[in-house]
């Protein structure tokens, strides 16, 4: 078990966001995490990624307690994740952007009189990074003059310059034409094994997506845990699938309940 | 260092080092101060253009070197200028550890405010303790020694258009070398990517807090160093050196020359000090016409004139 | 010691902070809908002590009675505050889409302008009504003898406190300018002209700061120092009350003016010195004062 949480109990004041979750992520596999706008799913992400430390539970990773640890230990512990609104830093190239990552991984931040330009690990891993994802041809551009799916992509691909052991991505094909969705999703699968992420951690919407490309699907509502099963099993339970995602395959494309 | 611009800036080496053999003593002391407040506001740029916090109680620190000096060459032997230099960066480093730990944990706004604060703290302690500081009429900072030569036997002039203006250069030329390393480093990268997205440099492990305290660190020990050479020429340190509208001036300095670009700000102590002193000759309210400038300033040239000079077709937005 | 000094310390201190708050609630008001730190809040101080000072002396000289001094010294003060109109349309109105950073520059800007713009006007000697508030007599109280030109300034303060009040909560305006407050694009998509409200707001803040300065001239001079130093002791008030809080303004006034008193009594170089410290351990223990909103960190 590369991730793990366990009874998560989230409460704010009198409000209850996340009430007895568990879930459990082997290394290796790809788990996504579904439910409707208001399930919990920005509580759960926000507990995994140890920005939110929950009002009772476990939460860990790798065997190590990461409740409320923060952003900054837990991507030096391994775990990184993507924003679901896209975040880019507007001044800093598509080179520097990925270089930042990389420095970090490395522990080369604090080097404040070396030269960044005549590092050609910092500069051929940025560079590798920006192959898989497209944007080499980008280099040279300041991120906020990319168009916004590139900027998704960056967003992405700087997670992944970390080469992390476990990514969370929060919906990477929110805002990507359902035609370009699957071009980005193999795009990221590819990465990943370019990069050497084996776990991810999947938030979306798109039941296509979802089911195309997970090993386990857990479906949340209303701070529990629905359904927690391959998407064989969420298909051929009936019930679930009507409460989940609210019709069966092969009648056009899914679609969730309204929330 | 891009081939465009190194040719401008050997030329200006050049000019500054025959400076003092063709210009009048009157220009040449006038680029004393230029040169401290260079130094100081390389530093302060490293906080405000690269970190993106802005402080309005970086004075503090140059009082501190200020004082440092006045305190050694006044209560002790000490008169060696290197000695003071280190000592007074020290003192920076040392009060700047534990403020910086507190100040950087807020940001815009409250930041500003925070460091306000401080240096009108440091400000008070000065003035009214002055058993210790000489309070509002300060104390005398004694003519120090360069590099242990025996320059005893030559006028206050001599001494500081002479041996002190090239002392002075040499320091702001190095102090501009170590930043430009600082700024193109790994560090200097992280720096900017604290300053751009918190959020995100912290999802990529930088820790945001941590990296402006470095910054507000180097910030501060830049700011002494400064502080020592604005107080040199005067022989004498007073409170108003850390008074909250000199920090304004710091930073509209800073402003006014580009906080986009790395000798922006240089360039801004320039025009200032040599403004100040024009319109001074002319008009006894410089504050005014300054006021007016930096008011243009923000509102149609906010990336200051290194910003215009980089893209005249209008302002850009940062 | 003696009661009666306590009382004529404590009575001081009320007294200042009657002032602060003046300057401080033009501050807050400011804060609280135009989200702009105003730094020249300290120079409209300083302006109404000058414009309050001349307009007395005019009226004096015109042969008007002494004993109603007060009118125009308020109405000089007032007067004066119609220089927010000028400020507000003329430059931060260019501004408000920027970075906070660059309107609190903008402000630094108007001291700068302002401080030599006074110089220019009345020069650099210290002015001021001299005696003339000694003609209201004064008031025994416990023992201590207060001016009662003092109570009559800490009365009108009060009374200017819960007219704030009223006018924010049972006037239009005021519930426009505290929805502005809270959220000023819902503010603009209900239709509230956000530029009316601006104009507005900033000259009331900037009013009731040239009113604060005029109020205060009588009992001391009006020095070009003024401005610049009343700002650090009005950022005190607003930083230990709570950002854009009016209840805030009044409570940090109240700590700020009892504090230095006592402080002057006492110990007298720590004066500033601890009232800047309590900022700093405000600042850093609890961020948003007595009375502000959710801290920014």
């Amino acid at each position: 078990m590369i991730l793990e949480a366990r009874d998560v109990r989230q409460l704010y004041g009198d409000f209850c966001a996340l009430d007895g979750v568990s879930l459990a992520v082997e290394p290796g596999q790809v788990v996504s995490i579904i439910g409707p706008n208001g399930a919990g799913k920005s509580t759960l992400i926000n507990v995994l990624t140890g920005l939110l430390r929950p009002t009772q539970g476990a939460v860990r990773f790798k065997g190590r307690d990461i409740r409320g640890i923060g952003p900054v230990r837990l991507a030096q512990l391994g775990l990184a994740r993507s924003f679901q609104l896209v975040q880019i830093f507007p001044d800093l190239t598509v080179r520097e952007t990925l270089q930042a990552a990389v420095v970090s991984r490395l522990g080369r931040g604090r080097r404040f009189l070396a030269s960044l330009a005549t590092d050609r690990e910092v500069a051929r891993d940025a560079e590798r990074v920006a192959e898989l994802f497209g944007l080499a041809g980008h280099l040279a551009s300041r991120a906020r003059t990319l168009p916004q799916g590139d900027k998704k992509l960056l967003d992405v691909a700087s997670a992944f310059a970390l080469r992390p052991e476990a990514i969370l991505l929060d919906e990477p094909t929110s805002g990507v034409s359902t035609r370009d969705k699957t071009a980005v999703m193999e795009m990221l699968v590819r990465a990943s094994r370019g990069v050497g992420i084996e776990t991810i951690l999947l938030v979306e919407h798109d039941m296509d997506i979802v089911f195309a490309y997970s090993d386990r699907i857990v479906a949340l509502q209303q701070g529990r845990v629905l359904a927690d099963t391959t998407p064989e099993g969420l298909r051929r339970n009936e019930a679930l699938v009507a409460a989940v995602v609210g019709r069966l395959p092969g009648t056009g494309a899914f679609r969730e309940p309204a929330p | 260092m891009t081939r465009a611009a190194a040719g401008p800036l050997a030329a200006v080496l050049v000019v500054a080092v025959a400076f003092p053999h063709v210009a009048p003593a009157y220009h040449v002391t006038l680029m004393l101060p230029f040169m401290a407040y260079g130094i100081a506001l390389l530093g302060l740029n490293l906080l405000f253009g690269y970190t993106g916090l802005v402080s309005f109680g970086h004075a503090l620190f140059l009082g501190i070197g200020a004082y440092t000096g006045a305190f050694l060459t006044t209560h002790s032997k000490i008169r060696s200028l290197e000695v003071i230099l280190v000592v007074a960066m020290l003192a920076a480093a040392i009060v700047a550890a534990p403020v910086g730990a507190l100040c950087v944990r807020y940001v815009k706004i409250y930041f500003g405010m925070l460091t306000l604060a401080f240096g009108m703290l440091f400000y008070t302690f000065v003035l009214k303790f002055y058993h210790l500081t000489g309070g509002d009429e300060g104390m005398p900072f004694v003519r120090p020694t360069l590099l242990g030569l025996p320059l005893a036997s030559l006028s206050k002039t001599a001494y500081l258009i002479g041996p002190f203006y090239y002392y002075s250069l040499a320091l702001l030329v190095l102090a501009a070398v170590v930043m430009w390393r600082i700024v193109h480093s790994p560090f200097g990268l992280c720096l900017r990517t604290v300053r751009d997205n918190p959020l995100k440099a912290e999802s990529l492990g930088v820790s945001v807090p941590r990296y402006r305290w470095y910054a507000f660190l180097t910030s501060a020990v830049y700011a002494a160093a400064g502080g020592v050479l604005l107080a040199t020429p005067t022989g004498n340190v007073d409170p108003t050196l850390a008074y909250w509208t000199h920090s304004g001036n710091l930073v509209f300095m800073t402003l006014l020359g580009g906080f986009a670009s790395f000798f922006g700000p240089i360039l801004g102590a320039f025009v200032f000090i040599y403004l100040q002193d024009t319109v001074m000759s002319v008009f006894p309210y410089w504050r005014l016409v300054f006021g007016v400038i930096l008011a243009a300033l923000v509102i149609f040239a906010p990336t200051g004139l290194a910003g215009l000079i980089a893209r005249p077709a209008g302002s850009s937005r940062r | 010691m003696r009661v009666a000094h306590v009382v004529n310390v404590l009575m001081g201190g009320v007294f200042h902070a009657a002032i602060l708050f003046l300057v401080a609630a033009g501050l807050q008001v400011v804060f609280g809908v135009q989200k702009i730190f105003n730094l020249a809040c300290g120079s409209f101080y300083a302006l109404g002590a000058y414009v309050g000072v001349w307009a007395v002396q005019l009226f004096v000289q015109g042969g008007g009675p002494p004993a109603f001094f007060i009118v125009p010294l308020v109405l000089g003060g007032l007067l004066a505050g119609l220089i927010g109109i000028v400020v507000e349309r003329g430059l931060l109105r260019f501004i408000y889409d920027r970075d906070e950073t660059f309107q609190l520059l903008l402000t630094f800007a108007v001291v700068l302008m302002l401080e030599d713009l006074i110089r220019m006007t009345w020069g650099t000697a210290p002015t001021s009504t001299a005696g003339l508030y000694l003609i209201y007599g004064q008031v025994r109280l416990l023992g201590a003898a207060i001016p009662t030109y003092n109570l009559i300034v800490i009365g009108a303060s009060l009374g200017i406190a819960i007219g704030i009040g009223w006018l924010l909560t049972r006037t239009a305006f005021g519930r426009v300018i505290r929805a502005a407050a809270e959220n000023r694009e819902m503010a603009e998509a209900l239709g509230v002209d956000m530029r009316f409200v601006y104009v507005r707001v900033f000259t009331l803040g900037c009013t009731l700061g040239t009113l604060g300065g005029a109020l205060v001239i009588p009992s001391t001079a009006a020095m070009s120092e003024m401005g610049v130093e009343l700002i650090v002791e009005a950022f005190a008030v607003v930083v230990i009350g709570g950002l854009g809080s009016m209840r805030g303004a009044l409570a940090g006034a109240l700590v700020v003016g009892l504090l230095r008193a006592v402080a002057i009594a006492l110990y007298p170089a720590l004066e500033m010195l601890l009232i800047y410290l309590i900022v700093i351990a405000v600042l850093v223990l609890r961020p948003r004062g007595l009375f502000g909103k959710a801290a920014t960190a």
